[in-house]
C-alpha cells in the first residue's frame, strides 16, 4: 500500500446519502460521525449511503445520483440499525485496495442525439431558442419583479438534492436565481416525529446559513457558538402571520420548541424569492409539515 | 534576488498546509470536532486518489485555466510582500498589483463555476460575481488609505512607513475591511457565495478528484497570500525585534490567517440580496470614511 | 530584451483581440478581451509606465467581469450553444478597421516623437500624479465623483428595494396629484423585444 493509499484511508469519508422514508433522523446522526464528512454534492462524495428503501418513483433518480460519483466508488445500503460508520469506512478502504469500483446503473447517453435541423445541424432555429444539441435554450420571459426580460430556465430538483427534504421533487423555474414558479411532482417521504425534532430542523437551517460547525453541535443536542445566527436571516422573511417569520422559528426550535405543524403550499411559498431564500423559507418548516401540506394540495387536486 | 523569489513557493507551501490544518482546528473554538495537522493531507490524498469526472459539454479550456490563474494570481500577490527589506517582485505600484489579482481573483471563481455547465455551479458564480464587485471598492479605499501615510504605492515603503507604529494602530478599521476582503477572495464563511450549501456546494459542486484538490489547493494558496498582504499593510510585515525580518512575517501571517479563518467558521452568511444591500449601505460610506478619517490623519 | 517582451506582448494582444471576434461564447469573448488590455498594460509596465500599464489590469478585470456578466443576461445564445457569427456588417467593419489603422499608422509615423529616456530613479508615479492633479485636478474629482453617483444610484434603480418601494410590488413611482396615476413613463402592453435575431454587440 502506497503512502497516498495510507493517507488516504485514514481521511474521514465523504459520503452523500439518499434518504428514503423514515430514515433522516437517524441518517444525520450517523453522518455526524468524525470518520464521516457530508458530501454537499455526490460529486464529493466516495460512497453513495442508501438510507432505508428508496420507493419506486425515486429509482430513476437514484441511479442518476448514483452514476454522478466519481470513481472508485462503493455504494451500500443501510437500514438503520448500528453505526455505518464502520462499514463505510471499510468499504473506501478496499477500494483503495482495488476492489470493483460500482459500475453506472444507466446508460450514459446524451438524452438526445447531438444532431438535429437548423442551419448548422445545432437544432435550433437562427441563433436563439429550438433545442440545439437535444438542450432546450433558455429564452426570455416577463419577470415577476419588474418589466425586465429575463431568461428563463426550468428544471427538475430532487428528489436527493441535499438542500431539500428527501423525497420532495421540485419542478422550479428561475430568471437568474428569483424562482418564478414551483410545482410539487412528488411530495417528501414520510419521516416520521423524530426528523421533525427541533435540534435537527434548527440543524438543517444552520447548514443553510454556512454554519457546518454550529450545525452539528446543534444536532447533537448542545446550543450554537457562533456570530450573527438570527441577524442573518433577513427580518419578515417566509412570515406567515406577524411576526412568524423564518427568523421566529429557527429561535423556537433553538429554544427545543417543536412546530409549526402547518406548512403553506409550496407552489405558493417561493415564487417571487431568491434562490437562497426560497431554501430558507422551505426549511424553516419541519419535515412533517411539508409532507402534510403536500399531501393535502395533493388530496385538493 | 534567486532566493527572494524561492520563498514565495516555499511560503505558498507551508501556507497551505497551515491554512488547511487551522481549517481543520477551527471547529474546536466554535464547538465542534476538530482535526489534527496530518488530517489536511488525508483529505487531499483522499482527492488525489478519485477521478476528475468530465461534465457533459464543459467549457473545457476555462475549466482548467480557473484554477491555475487562481494559483497564479496567490503566487504573484505574495511576490509582492516585502519578505525582508525588499520583495521578491519590487515594484513601486506593488499595492496596485495586488488590486489586479483581487479583481482576477473574481474572474478565476466566476470561470470555475461558468465552465463545468451545471445549473448551480453556474448561479454560485454569478452570486459570487455580483458579491466580489462592491466588496473591490471598499477594497481600494483600504489600499490607498494604507497607502497614505507612506506616501508611496510600494508595499516595502508601506512597511517602512510602520517603523514607529503600525497601521493597524492608526487605522484599525481597515484592517476590519481588508479582513472583509480576505473572506471574499478566500471564498470563506459569511462572503462564501460561492459554495453555498443551498446550491449544493455551488461552483465547486461539480469538482471532484484531483481538480477538486487543485481548486481547494489554490483557495488556500489565496489565503496564505491575503495574509501576508495584511500583515505587511497593518502589522508593519518583517519588522520586529530580535527575530530575522522572515520569521516576523511569518509569525504575522500566520496570525492573520488563524483570525480570517475563525471568522469565516463561525459568522452566519445571509441571502445574497441582503449582503449586497449591506455592502453599499454600510461598507462603502464606512470606507469612504476611513478613507477621509486616514487622509486627514496622514496629513496632521 | 525589452524588445522581445514588448513585441510577444503585442503580439499576444492582437492575437487575443483577434479571437474575440472568433470564439462563439460571450463569456470567452469578454476575458479574450481582457487578455488584449493585459498585454498592453504589460507593454506599459516594460516601458516604464509601471502604474497606468497595472491599473490597466485591474480596471479592465473589473470592467470585463461586469461586462460578462451584461453579454450572458442580455445576449441570446451567450455560450454559444448554437453556432453563431460575432461579426456583422463586414463590409463597413472592414473599411473603418482600415482606415482607423492607416490613419493611426500615419500619425504615429509622422509624429516627432520625444526622445527623454526615463532613468529608474525618476519618480514616474509622482510625476504622473502631478500631471493628473495638478491643473487638471477640478475636472477629475468633478468626474470621479459623478460616476460614482451614478454607480450608486444604477444600484439604487435596479435593487429589489427599488428608489419607489419594493420591486416585488411594481416599484412604481407616486403620482403627481394625490392618487394619481404614476408619474413618469408608461411602460408598453408586452414591452421588450421577444425575438432578436442578431447577435453581436
Amino acid at each position: 500500500m502506497s503512502l497516498l493509499d495510507r493517507l488516504a484511508g485514514r481521511a474521514p469519508v465523504p459520503v452523500f446519502a439518499c434518504i428514503g422514508p423514515g430514515m433522516q433522523a437517524v441518517t444525520e446522526h450517523a453522518l455526524l460521525s468524525p470518520r464521516l464528512r457530508r458530501a454537499a454534492s455526490p460529486r464529493e462524495a466516495a460512497v453513495l449511503l442508501r438510507a432505508g428503501a428508496i420507493p419506486e418513483r425515486a429509482a430513476a433518480a437514484f441511479g442518476r445520483v448514483h452514476d454522478q460519483l466519481p470513481h472508485p466508488r462503493a455504494v451500500l445500503r443501510w437500514d438503520g440499525q448500528g453505526d455505518p460508520a464502520d462499514v463505510i469506512t471499510d468499504a473506501w478502504v478496499d477500494l483503495l485496495n482495488g476492489a470493483d469500483s460500482d459500475t453506472d446503473r444507466r446508460s450514459d447517453e446524451p438524452p438526445n442525439p447531438w444532431e438535429g435541423k437548423g442551419d448548422h445541424g445545432q437544432g435550433g432555429e437562427g441563433m436563439m431558442g429550438g433545442v440545439p444539441y437535444g438542450r432546450p435554450m433558455a429564452m426570455t420571459g416577463d419577470d415577476i419583479r419588474d418589466g425586465l426580460q429575463l431568461d428563463a430556465y426550468t428544471a427538475t430538483v430532487g428528489p436527493f438534492a441535499p438542500m431539500l427534504p428527501p423525497g420532495l421533487t421540485l419542478e422550479i423555474t428561475l430568471q437568474g436565481d428569483v424562482i418564478i414558479s414551483t410545482s410539487v411532482t412528488a411530495p417528501p417521504f414520510p419521516q416520521g416525529d423524530e426528523a421533525s425534532a427541533p435540534h435537527l430542523c434548527a440543524a438543517r437551517l444552520l447548514r443553510l446559513l454556512g454554519l457546518n460547525a454550529a450545525a452539528a453541535r446543534v444536532a447533537r443536542g448542545s446550543s450554537p457558538r457562533a456570530l450573527w445566527t438570527r441577524g442573518a436571516i433577513p427580518a419578515g422573511l417566509g412570515e406567515a402571520a406577524k411576526g412568524e417569520d423564518v427568523r421566529a422559528r429557527l429561535s423556537a426550535w433553538l429554544a427545543g420548541q417543536a412546530g409549526p405543524y402547518q406548512a403553506p403550499r409550496i407552489g405558493s411559498m417561493l415564487p417571487g424569492l431568491e434562490w437562497h431564500e426560497a431554501m430558507l423559507v422551505l426549511n424553516s418548516y419541519a419535515p412533517d409539515a411539508l409532507h402534510r401540506a403536500c399531501a393535502e394540495e395533493e388530496e385538493a387536486a | 534576488m534567486i532566493w527572494l523569489l524561492l520563498t514565495v513557493p516555499v511560503t505558498l507551501a507551508v501556507g497551505v498546509w497551515l491554512a488547511a490544518t487551522f481549517d481543520r482546528l477551527a471547529p474546536a473554538l466554535w464547538g465542534a470536532r476538530a482535526g489534527g495537522p496530518v488530517a489536511a493531507l488525508r483529505d487531499g490524498a483522499l482527492l488525489l486518489r478519485r477521478q476528475t469526472v468530465r461534465t457533459e459539454a464543459p467549457d473545457d479550456l476555462n475549466r482548467r485555466l480557473a484554477p491555475v490563474v487562481y494559483l497564479a494570481l496567490a503566487a504573484i500577490g505574495l511576490s509582492v510582500v516585502p519578505v525582508t527589506h525588499a520583495a521578491p517582485i519590487e515594484s513601486p505600484v506593488g499595492i496596485v498589483i495586488w488590486g489586479s489579482c483581487e479583481a482576477l481573483t473574481i474572474i478565476a471563481v466566476f470561470l470555475h463555476g461558468w465552465s463545468p455547465n451545471a445549473p448551480f455551479p453556474l448561479i454560485g458564480a454569478y452570486r459570487y460575481a455580483a458579491i466580489a464587485l462592491p466588496v473591490m471598492l471598499p477594497s481600494m479605499f483600504v489600499l490607498i488609505a494604507a497607502a497614505l501615510p507612506a506616501e508611496s504605492l510600494s508595499v516595502t515603503a508601506i512597511v517602512e512607513s510602520q517603523r514607529e507604529v503600525w497601521n493597524v494602530v492608526r487605522q484599525p478599521l481597515g484592517l476590519a475591511l481588508f479582513l472583509l476582503v480576505g473572506l471574499t477572495l478566500t471564498q470563506r464563511g459569511p462572503f462564501d457565495f460561492a459554495d453555498g450549501a443551498d446550491i449544493a456546494g455551488g461552483t465547486s459542486a461539480e469538482d471532484s478528484g484531483a481538480g477538486r484538490a487543485l481548486w481547494q489547493l489554490a483557495r488556500l494558496a489565496m489565503l496564505t497570500a491575503f495574509s501576508a498582504m495584511a500583515a505587511a499593510l497593518f502589522l508593519g510585515g518583517p519588522l520586529g525585534p530580535g527575530l530575522p525580518g522572515p520569521v516576523w512575517l511569518w509569525l504575522k501571517t500566520a496570525a492573520i490567517m488563524a483570525l480570517t479563518v475563525l471568522l469565516g467558521h463561525g459568522i452566519a452568511r445571509t441571502t445574497p440580496g441582503r449582503m449586497l444591500t449591506l455592502l453599499w449601505i454600510v461598507a462603502l460610506p464606512v470606507s469612504f470614511l476611513h478613507l477621509a478619517v486616514s487622509g486627514g490623519l496622514a496629513l496632521w | 530584451m525589452v524588445n522581445v517582451v514588448v513585441i510577444a506582448l503585442i503580439l499576444f494582444a492582437v492575437w487575443t483581440g483577434w479571437r474575440v471576434f472568433r470564439v462563439d461564447s460571450m463569456v470567452r469573448a469578454s476575458f479574450s478581451l481582457m487578455l488584449s488590455f493585459i498585454a498592453v498594460g504589460g507593454v506599459g509596465v516594460v516601458l516604464s509606465m509601471p502604474y497606468i500599464g497595472v491599473a490597466t489590469v485591474f480596471m479592465m478585470a473589473v470592467e470585463m467581469m461586469a461586462m460578462a456578466i451584461f453579454m450572458v443576461a442580455f445576449m441570446m445564445n451567450p455560450a454559444g450553444l448554437n453556432p453563431m457569427m460575432m461579426v456583422h456588417q463586414h463590409k463597413f467593419s472592414v473599411g473603418a478597421g482600415v482606415l482607423a489603422w492607416l490613419g493611426l499608422s500615419t500619425a504615429v509615423l509622422s509624429a516627432e516623437l520625444p526622445s527623454a529616456p526615463v532613468t529608474s530613479e525618476q519618480r514616474v508615479v509622482f510625476d504622473l500624479g502631478i500631471e493628473l492633479l495638478g491643473p487638471s485636478m477640478l475636472i477629475f474629482e468633478t468626474a470621479g465623483v459623478t460616476l460614482l453617483a451614478t454607480m450608486v444610484g444604477a444600484v439604487i434603480l435596479s435593487s429589489r428595494e427599488g428608489r419607489y418601494g419594493h420591486a416585488d410590488h411594481g416599484s412604481r413611482p407616486p403620482g403627481l396629484a394625490e392618487g394619481g396615476d404614476p408619474a413618469g413613463r408608461v411602460p408598453d402592453e408586452g414591452g421588450g423585444h421577444h425575438h432578436h435575431h442578431h447577435g453581436g454587440h
